[in-house]
């Protein structure tokens, strides 16, 4: 695969984090992961608590520091943080300052992430109405709910109109409409050429809307492909990724290893 | 898409302190410390204000209780004058006979204001009220959305650091112009060194601060923010002020003897901590005070001993700063949130 057509690489990257002051010691959360998320592509991370699911957009975004191996992002090294500019994120606990209102925050972060003034004041109208949340933007966060604060998190990941989407539980809280609106973004970004990493536990999300996916078990790759190779492959051709994931989850040993 | 550069991200974190502080209240304490003393200020009224002495000439004076005071006529043969009149404070409601003249009342009170008000009372209670500025913006479920921006992590550090500072300085600037525009309208005495108070009230703010941002980093902890940087500056006071009164003991009696290991740790500990207790004598300085009042210490003799320089002592705890805001920004950038 060619470079430009790799939006994230990970290249046996291990992930130990420290745990407990005495006696000190090491988690390993990631286990030499070897994954190529191609350009272009809804990708799904899906894999049962503790995987290392949500430490792997971590390292992709600079947020932790690998222990071990090398991780690109949209074809530099991750210490590169001009890439940054290019990138929306959406975790599931969002915590934003909350004397901020809607339209504040995004100024704020729309700046952050490199979008001049002018093309900042368009993005803000347009994000806003796109999650729904014009006729409240002047009020204070504090007084939204959870719903609404993920549809402002999506807002916000999506000022600087990325190159990379890396959606980290985004449904957490959301209802119908705001789920299907999810949906819609990904779809539109998809047709754009744009990548999308989502991270849920959301089997039928996954499902619906990535057309790869990667099964993390025990900080380690259990699978990674396409979804129509899971989903056939599988369990002759079946669409229900629950029962597929049945057995790999309750595995004690790595699936399979397969890059793709 | 541009990353943006240095200065613009610091300047939308200075901006967000400014609306944290907001939000928080603590721009609103700050304003009614700054009003209050403002309202002291235009309270006072000063009788007797004519200078004791033209200017250039020897200001030579009798206290008002002095025995040769009570007979005018042999004061005017001897060619000194007799210090007469009050200052009044609240409105009138206290009378306080002036020690010497006008402008050293307003000196006195300045002085006052400056050293005690906002350089100690002031100084500790604004490190308690903005201690809890960086943990909040510290939180991992904040700061994780922010380090996903293409800014470095020490200019997301610098530029909250940079905005404390700014608040800061907005109302020294506040406190300290409103305190002498009162004081000059009420008593015609304009002391423009007054004025030298705000930026040694910053850089003295500035370098507390840069320990409760290394314990933010660190701990991420309000609470450890609030009482480490209190008692750090305890222990930089009692070092400063301790390091003076060994060496000007060690003047006074060379006979004496002191413990080696006593000396060369208070030694030590002065020229590498922060001097709270020298601020406090820059600021005696900047105001002039030395014409009108004593000093803690002698500090020309400490001069002239070649333990005491002004300069090298704001260098030093300059220095110290920097060095914490160095390993607070290495702290920061190794740290996984």
């Amino acid at each position: 695969m060619a470079t430009d057509q790799i939006a994230a690489e990970f290249q046996q990257v291990w992930k130990i984090y420290p745990c407990g002051l005495w006696p000190r010691r090491s988690v390993q959360a990631l286990r030499g992961v070897n994954l190529t998320i191609p350009t272009g592509s809804i990708y799904g991370l899906i894999g049962p608590n503790r995987a290392g699911k949500t430490t792997l957009m971590k390292l992709l975004l600079s947020i932790v520091h690998p222990s071990r191996g090398m991780v690109k992002r949209l074809g530099a090294p991750v210490t590169d943080r001009s890439t940054l500019a290019q990138i929306g994120y959406v975790h599931d606990s969002q915590a934003f300052p909350t004397y901020l209102t809607a339209r504040s925050l995004l100024e704020y972060y729309g700046a952050l992430s490199g979008v001049c003034s002018v093309a900042r004041r368009l993005a803000i109208a347009a994000r806003l109405d796109e999650v729904g949340l014009s006729d409240r933007s002047s009020e204070p966060i504090a007084t939204y709910s959870k719903g609404m604060l993920q549809r402002l998190a999506l807002a916000q990941a999506l000022i600087n109109d990325p190159e990379l989407l890396v959606l980290d539980e985004p449904a957490e809280g959301m209802d119908l409409l705001a789920r299907q609106l999810l949906h819609d973004v990904l779809t539109e970004r998809h047709q754009q050429g744009r990548t999308a990493i989502l991270v849920s536990h959301s089997l039928a999300d996954i499902q619906r809307v990535c057309d790869h996916v990667a099964v993390l078990k025990y900080g380690e790759v259990a699978f990674a492909g396409r979804m129509d190779e899971l989903l056939g492959r599988e369990h002759n051709g079946s669409a229900d990724l629950e029962e597929i994931l049945k057995p790999i989850y309750a595995s004690t040993e790595p699936y399979m290893n397969t890059a793709p | 898409m541009n990353t943006p550069n240095w200065t613009t991200t610091v300047a939308w974190l200075v901006r967000d302190t400014f609306r944290q502080s907001l939000a928080s209240g603590v721009c609103w304490l700050l304003l009614a410390t700054s009003a209050i003393s403002t309202l002291v200020c235009l309270s006072v009224t000063v009788e007797g204000q004519s200078p004791l002495a033209a200017p250039g000439e020897n200001p030579e004076f009798l206290p008002r209780g002095d025995r040769d005071a009570a007979d005018p006529k042999y004061a005017a043969k001897e060619g000194v004058a007799i210090v007469s009149g009050n200052v009044k404070l609240g409105f009138g409601s206290i009378s306080v006979p002036l020690a010497r003249d006008a402008k050293s009342a307003v000196c006195n009170l300045e002085l006052l204001f400056a050293g005690g008000v906002a350089d100690t009372l002031g100084l500790l209670l604004t490190l308690v009220w903005t201690a809890g500025f960086l943990p909040q913006f510290l939180d991992r479920r904040h700061i994780s959305v922010l380090l996903t921006k293409p800014a470095p992590r020490w200019c997301l550090l610098a530029g909250k650091y940079i905005g404390v500072l700014s608040f800061v300085l907005v109302h020294a600037l506040l406190f300290v112009g409103g305190t002498w525009l009162a004081l000059g309208l009420k008593t015609g005495v304009w002391y423009l060194s007054y004025w030298w108070c705000v930026p040694l009230l910053v850089l003295h703010f500035a370098i507390f601060f840069g320990f409760s941002l290394l314990l933010a980093v660190t701990t991420r902890s309000t609470v450890v923010c609030v009482f480490g940087s209190i008692l750090f500056w305890f222990v930089c006071w009692g070092m400063n002020f301790g390091r003076h009164t060994l060496v000007l003991s060690q003047q006074l009696a060379p006979d004496a003897t002191f413990s080696s290991s006593l000396t060369w740790l208070a030694e030590a500990g002065y020229w590498i901590l922060p001097k709270p207790a020298d601020f406090s004598f820059l600021l005696f300085d900047a105001l002039d005070a030395q014409g009108y009042f004593r000093q803690q210490f002698d500090l020309q003799a400490l001069r002239d001993a070649g333990f005491f320089s002004l300069e090298l002592s704001v260098l030093t705890s300059l220095a110290f700063t920097a060095y914490l805001f160095a390993a607070s920004a290495r702290q920061f950038a190794q740290t996984d949130y």
